[in-house]
């Protein structure tokens, strides 16, 4: 499935939850990771999350769509990270 | 899914960040998710030092090396995890009774030849002769009590195969026997350079079973190469390999400039091999309803699913069935 995963953490814990987060999506811009993940994966990913974030303060939204074909992307200005095939 | 990542640029590959981050010569970085990796192809320049290598067989995550022509050169690969002696001893036992290998080797060209014939099928128009041809030399494989007498099946069905092409594809594409090591003429050269990748995704795959690639039944098990992937590449080379040539040639994707000749020697460069790895990559992900598992299940898994029906049969489960595209 596709996932669009957005946080807003305190300043204290972005720069964890970022590197935490590169390990499994693309990061797209600031606060903002997507891409294609298993459910398995993701679950995985979350709990690993959970162990950092402050569930008082902190929010994590992750918006999910069954097949990437259903979503569409535009871009206004730059593309700041994309996700390729190729190097 | 796992996916893979062609590197053509040059550059420098390292873990940062307990991921792997792809700076290229221009100082772009990239981070790639180590979780989701599957494979990395080089075919640019890219420097990596140990601190990577020992970071990622931890997710499993295979280096395949190719040189300057797109040739398959080398794997690193992480320490195998699944592993089981008792699945080498039989598949050992299976090798050394000549009846119960030349079985198996007859299956794997019995399903390659189908699957050949089914590509030629699509085209019945231009092929009737050719399918003809090939169907009586298919009657030879049950007759056929030698390897070797087996390979020759193989090799005139191919033959014929390889005449066929010129049929099927676009005039300006004209095949004049297949020639490697190297190519002389474009068809050959992508038909090198698919291969190349079909034996790669084969290894990919295997590796994540407990087969030994290096008893092989078709193939004479030699010391220096993994020859049980090149009897699976049989399979698959003319379902997914063939499939992509025609529908790059046809659909006028790939054009007479996305390749290098130079003293009849010929290679893809770099655009065409991204053209071509474009298209094979949305057909390795292409899924099919599969008949007994009942769900979706993609070209890349079907590779896993036969090197899982030859454990089975190994060790006296299931007798092997070849895959035979019912779809």
């Amino acid at each position: 499935m596709f996932v669009i995963l957005t946080y807003d953490v305190d300043v204290k814990r972005v720069n964890k939850i970022r590197k935490l987060l590169k390990k499994y999506l693309t990061w797209t811009q600031n606060s903002v990771f997507e891409g294609e993940i298993s459910q398995g994966k993701l679950n995985q990913c979350l709990s690993e999350v959970e162990n950092i974030i402050d569930k008082s303060y902190d929010s994590i939204y992750i918006y999910n769509v069954k097949s990437s074909k259903f979503i569409s992307k535009d871009i206004l200005g730059e593309n700041k990270n994309f996700d390729e095939l190729f190097l | 899914m796992n996916r893979d990542y062609y590197i053509f640029s040059n550059g420098r590959l390292k873990r940062k960040d307990n991921t792997i981050y792809f700076i290229d010569s221009g100082n772009n970085k990239r981070a790639l998710p180590v979780e989701q990796v599957d494979k990395i192809h080089f075919f640019g320049e890219v420097d990596f030092n140990s601190n990577l290598l020992s970071y990622l067989p931890r997710f499993g995550v295979m280096l395949n090396v190719y040189n300057y022509y797109g040739y398959y050169s080398g794997t690193y690969y992480p320490r195998k995890k699944n592993v089981s002696g008792f699945l080498v001893v039989n598949q050992a036992v299976y090798y050394n009774d000549y009846n119960k290998r030349i079985a198996l080797a007859r299956s794997f060209v019995e399903s390659s030849i189908y699957h050949i014939l089914r590509n030629l099928r699509r085209h019945k128009e231009v092929t009737e002769e050719i399918i003809d041809k090939i169907e009586k030399e298919k009657a030879n494989i049950t007759k056929a009590n030698k390897i070797a007498e087996l390979m020759g099946v193989e090799g005139r069905v191919r033959k014929w195969y390889y005449r066929g092409f010129n049929c099927i594809l676009r005039e300006e594409f004209i095949l004049k026997g297949r020639n490697r090591r190297p190519p002389r003429d474009p068809v050959n050269a992508l038909i090198s350079f698919g291969n190349s990748l079909m034996y790669t995704a084969v290894l990919g795959e295997m590796y994540k079973t407990q087969l030994d690639p290096t008893i092989s039944f078709l193939h004479e098990p030699s010391t220096k190469r993994f020859s049980l992937s090149l009897d699976i590449a049989e399979i698959f080379k003319p379902l997914i390999i063939d499939a992509v040539i025609f529908k790059l040639i046809n659909n006028r994707v790939i054009k007479e400039e996305d390749f290098d000749i130079e003293e009849e020697i010929c290679f893809l460069n770099e655009e065409g091999k991204k053209k071509f790895i474009e298209e094979y990559e949305t057909k390795m992900a292409t899924t099919i309803k599969h008949r007994k598992l009942k769900r979706k299940t993609s070209y890349k898994m079907f590779i896993r699913l036969e090197c899982y029906k030859l454990i089975k049969h190994f060790i006296g489960d299931e007798v092997y069935k070849p895959l035979k595209a019912w779809w």
